[in-house]
């Protein structure tokens, strides 16, 4: 369980990773932003509930659908946001964008724009804290899409085979893009598919914080202790569409309302941790402000930035030294 | 009911198109397939043959008019007498053409016509492109690259092309007002004169060259036109004046070695200026032409305008060389390329001149060889095809040494040239 | 002290070198020990690669460093491109380049862009071995020549050593570099032996070498071709001709000094590639020459590539696919204007 402190700083991350979100999703409408912009609303309990069993020497993978894994896994704000403006301050200097946000030092070895690629290298990261013997863990966040490609499922028979130490977090938002998982797959329960690998597996509810992190916990507690992997089904939703611009189309109104009004991963989190005690309402909306304003200043300084200089475009190609 | 002959369209960019010829009169009969029609589109000459065998009834448009495609422009009807109107096919004619976009008389086109013999050579001197290193040398030298003579595929000239102009300009040697001939030189000692034959250079002593230089000093002389030697305009390059030439290069009496056509001027020169000769050395010489050799001389020079230096070396093989020495097929090639080099360096309009010259020349020395007072050796190739009469020379030249290299052909200085070195080797030591 | 070796065990030799002097290096692929290090079976490694090159490594640094992967080409390269990413030095082996049809992403689209992509902070010191080439009665999926795909990667690097003690160096050089480098080994070559030096020595990559000296025409070669060349050298110089040969050995970067001043003192060069014609090594040599070299050219630069078609089975067939002494020799005739 949490302590009072670290359901603020729950809180703190849920809030901060849906209004960063909401924020770019209103400025790319208002034409400030380029590029493909990938929003994480609605999903933001599995992302906090993961990442707060995780520190600097654990890694992450993630999908194009990254901002809120980067944010619960502590990557900077300022540098976020100027890399999704292409300035030279982002964390990418500019040239990666939403889909490719990273911070190596933090762990977070890369959204990515190729679905289903994240899951190998996470694996990958899982060999490398096997090999160096550091203690850490590897998880890789994917959708339910990503558990149709050939990535997901090499990488798990290998993960399994050598019993490493990776967590692979499947959020099962209900939608491929634009298609229903029950099109794209037979199982309503996509972690059966760790059957096929002998691998540990379980269900979370990934709109509530509390199931996730529980869950989560298990499955890292597991790799920590060199019990192999594991794959947690986080049953979600995205509120917004698949990228800023869907025109949707492929959901009812009532479906969206539904997980809106009923499951919302905020509220729900919020009522259960003022039940258990751990904050208080005004707590929480001081919270709220202080992001507002921190992501306010975010914009603010990503705007002010400088773009890079055209003959960047040459450079961080190579190790050169 | 009368067959037209119209403007074909060949092709979707051709719109209009010239009538170059009209091989048949009106009244002729012309065989199904025979070309009834050339025409000129977009610079190219193609022949249209006769979709029917008939008689040609008229043409509605002369040679030399630009006309637009579907034109009707002549007409033919199988017999010679069978009913045509010539106003009325016509009307007959545009009313179709109207409803037919693109129809046309003739079949496709066979094949582009062959290229004619031109007056204008396209391979002239400095016409063939450069390679970029070509330029860059000739730039560097401050040489006009369009005056190098090529030497690479097709004419192209190199950057060794560049090199070995420059180093032929080095070595001119004046012999009249505002000429200057290219003469490589090597050795030292008494003088030896190459001359060599029509549409080749000195290359063709290369073997020779170096025993002759071991002991003498070797003067090649490239003549008017040839390889690095100026080539002033002139009708014809003369036997006597190429004799002339060679006098003015060496002012000390000279062996004077000539070959084919270099042996007529050599013979020329003793018979002119005897004091500057002190040895003659006449290989397969001739002192008048006959109808093979006038035919060789003539597609020489045609082939020299109009085919690459490979494909003209490969033609002349058979005239120089024996058919045993050209059964070795990797002799073959390294002839051939050797070959190829050599003419390259004689421009067509070089071969014209100098062909006019050896008619001129031919036949004028007959009677004169009697009066040759110099040590004189003849060789004589076995298998010459092209100097019937240089046994007969041997025998009128008093004195003369005659070797008889029995089987070889023409190129004797190529196909046998320890035999002709020697030969040379011996009649000088004879004559000091 | 040099001693003869295949060019297998020049790059076994390398391997036991790199890993002796680096805990980070690791071996992932499939059948690198074979037998999966069965150690209480009394089985260490029953291949040791299917070329032999890993023999012998996982009895000395143990089955965590060494590891047989499952056949699961897309899986384990997007493994090792992770490890990579996160502080291992794997070297990693795709048995044949062909097998990069299914598992070409961890390098298209990861391992190539991540320096990139996040700013110039991530490393991949990943090098993927992998046999190309054809002449092997292999057919059409295990005899390509595809180096010029990933050549035209950027953010890979790209070496083909044409000898064992190359081979040895470069490989070294490569896994000590800190980019993705992609280490082609042709199929052809592995038992050919050489003169390699003992001891630990690197061939910095993106240097090309002379490996014969003339003055008349520029020979490039890579790999196998370097060996046709020489060749061909031989053949022309019974002609009288003296060829320059370039063993490029690095595709990317390209040595492009080297090439250009064999071009500049011969005018002529014939570039020889296993690979089929378009949008290869070959095209791009031809279009340094015409960009960089123009004014050196005395001649146009010849192609001698494989046909554009895949890789025959029938020797019949393979043989004529090949780029052969009597190819190159015919371009440089070609060049010359002989025999046309």
């Amino acid at each position: 369980m949490i302590s009072r402190e670290e359901a603020l700083d729950v809180y703190q991350q849920l809030r901060t990773i849906r209004s960063f979100e909401e924020k770019l999703d209103t400025m790319m409408k208002a034409g400030k932003m380029a590029g493909f912009l990938h929003l994480y609303v609605g999903q933001e309990a599995v992302a906090v509930g993961v990442c707060s069993h995780l520190n600097d020497r654990d890694y992450v993978s993630s999908n194009h659908r990254g901002h809120g894994h980067c944010i619960a896994k502590g990557v900077d704000l300022k540098g976020m946001m100027a890399e999704l403006f292409g300035k030279k301050t982002g964390i990418c200097k500019g040239k990666g964008g939403s889909m490719h946000i990273a911070d190596l030092d933090r762990g977070m070895i890369g959204a990515n724009g190729i679905v289903g690629a994240g899951i190998p290298q996470a694996v990958g990261a899982a060999l490398t804290v096997s090999v160096k013997k550091t203690g850490g863990v590897a998880v890789a966040f994917f959708g339910d899409g990503a558990t149709n490609q050939g990535q997901f499922h090499e990488a798990l028979n290998i993960a399994a085979t050598w019993k490493l130490p990776a967590v692979f977090i499947l959020e099962n938002n209900g939608y491929g893009e634009a298609t229903p998982a029950e099109f794209a797959a037979p199982m309503t329960d996509l972690a059966v598919r760790a059957k096929s690998y002998a691998m540990h597996s379980l269900v979370a509810d990934g709109m509530d914080f509390f199931d996730v992190f529980e869950k989560a916990g298990e499955a890292i507690d597991r790799a920590r202790k060199g019990e192999g992997p594991s794959l947690v089904e986080c049953k979600t939703y995205r509120f917004l569409g698949h990228f800023v611009g869907d025109p949707i189309g492929y959901r009812t109104d009532e479906e969206l309302n539904d997980w809106k009004t009923n499951r919302d991963p905020l509220p729900t989190f919020e009522t259960k941790a003022i039940e258990m005690g751990l904050v208080s309402a005004d707590a929480l909306r001081r919270i709220d402000a202080e992001v507002t304003a921190e992501i306010e200043a975010a914009v603010a300084s990503a705007e002010e930035a400088p773009f890079p200089s055209p003959e960047d475009v040459l450079t961080d190609v190579y190790v050169t030294e | 009911m009368p067959t037209p002959i119209a403007m074909p369209k060949l092709g979707i960019t051709m719109e209009e198109g010239t009538v170059v010829e009209w091989p048949y009169a009106v009244g002729d009969r012309v065989e199904k397939g025979q070309v009834v029609l050339i025409i000129e589109s977009e610079k190219a000459e193609v022949e249209i043959e006769a979709a029917e065998t008939g008689v040609v009834r008229h043409y509605y448009v002369d040679a030399g008019d630009t006309v637009p495609c579907g034109t009707l422009l002549g007409a033919m009807t199988e017999g010679e007498d069978d009913g045509f109107d010539v106003a009325e096919f016509e009307g007959t004619h545009a009313a179709e053409a109207a409803t037919q976009p693109g129809s046309s008389a003739g079949r496709a086109p066979r094949r582009p016509a062959p290229p004619r013999p031109s007056a204008a050579p396209v391979r002239r001197l400095g016409a063939a492109p450069a390679t970029p290193a070509a330029r860059v040398r000739a730039r560097a030298l401050e040489i006009d690259v369009t005056t190098v003579l090529g030497t690479g595929p097709g004419g192209r000239i190199t950057r060794e092309d560049v090199d070995e102009w420059a180093e032929r300009r080095k070595r001119l040697v004046v012999v009249a007002q505002g000429v200057s001939l290219d003469v490589p030189q090597h050795g030292s000692g008494e003088p030896v004169l190459l001359l060599p034959g029509l549409g080749t250079d000195v290359s063709a002593f290369a073997q020779q060259i170096p025993a002759l230089s071991a002991s003498h000093h070797v003067y090649g002389i490239n003549p008017r036109g040839v390889a690095g030697s100026d080539a002033p305009e002139q009708e014809g390059y003369t036997v006597a004046q190429a004799a002339a030439d060679a006098a003015a290069v060496c002012d000390v009496p000279a062996h004077v070695v000539g070959a084919s056509l270099g042996a007529a001027v050599a013979l020329e020169l003793a018979l002119a200026q005897p004091a500057k000769v002190r040895t003659l050395t006449l290989i397969t010489p001739f002192v008048t032409s006959d109808a093979r050799l006038d035919a060789v001389s003539d597609s020489w020079s045609r082939l020299a305008a109009d085919v690459t230096p490979d494909v003209l070396a490969r033609s002349l093989l058979p005239w120089f060389f024996s058919a045993a020495f050209l059964a070795d097929d990797t002799r073959r090639e390294r002839i051939v390329r050797g070959l190829g080099t050599t003419v390259a360096r004689v421009p067509a309009a070089t071969l014209h001149r100098s062909v006019t010259g050896l008619h001129a020349w031919s036949g004028t020395r007959t009677a004169d060889l009697a009066q040759l007072a110099v040590p004189t050796l003849v060789l004589i190739a076995g298998g010459d095809l092209l100097t019937p009469d240089a046994t007969s020379i041997a025998t009128e030249i008093p004195g003369a040494t005659m070797v008889l290299i029995p089987g070889a052909g023409h190129g004797l200085t190529i196909e046998a040239p320890e035999a002709v070195t020697e030969a040379i080797l011996a009649h000088l030591s004879a004559a000091s | 002290m040099a001693r003869t070796l295949s060019f297998t065990a020049a790059l076994n030799e390398a391997l036991h070198i790199a890993m002796e002097a680096d805990d980070d290096v690791i071996i992932i692929g499939e059948d690198v020990a074979g037998g999966g290090g069965r150690k209480d079976q009394g089985i260490e490694d029953a291949w040791g690669g299917p070329f032999g090159a890993t023999r012998g490594l996982i009895g000395k640094f143990g089955p965590e460093r060494v590891r047989d992967t499952p056949i699961s080409e897309m899986g384990f390269l997007g493994v090792a491109v992770g490890a990579a990413a996160t502080g291992l030095r794997p070297v990693a082996e795709i048995m044949f380049i062909d097998f990069l049809g299914v598992a070409l992403d961890p390098l298209l689209n990861q391992a190539s862009k991540m320096r990139y992509m996040f700013g110039g902070k991530a490393r991949v010191p990943l090098t993927m071995r992998t046999n190309v080439g054809a002449g092997n009665r292999a057919s059409c999926q295990h005899s390509q020549a595809l180096y010029g795909m990933t050549v035209a990667i950027p953010g890979l690097k790209t070496v083909i050593p044409s000898t064992p003690a190359d081979a040895k160096g470069l490989l070294l050089a490569s896994i000590r570099d800190d980019n993705p480098v992609v280490f082609c080994e042709t199929k052809s070559l592995m038992n050919s032996e050489g003169e390699v030096p003992e001891g630990d020595y690197e061939i910095p990559l993106g240097t090309a070498s002379v490996v014969r000296e003339g003055g008349d025409v520029t020979l490039v070669g890579m790999g196998r071709t370097v060996h046709t060349a020489l060749e061909a050298a031989d053949a022309l110089a019974e002609d009288g001709l003296q060829a320059d040969v370039v063993d490029l050995r690095s595709l990317y970067p390209l040595d492009e000094a080297t090439v250009l001043a064999s071009l500049e003192k011969t005018g002529r060069l014939v570039v020889v590639d296993e690979a089929t014609p378009y949008c290869g090594i070959a095209s791009e040599i031809g279009a340094l020459c015409i960009d960089k070299g123009f004014d050196f050219l005395n001649a146009p630069v010849k192609k001698v590539t494989a046909p554009h078609t895949p890789v025959p089975f029938s020797p019949v067939l393979e043989d004529e696919y090949m780029p052969s002494q009597e190819k190159i020799v015919a371009a440089v005739h070609e060049q010359l204007g002989w025999n046309t």
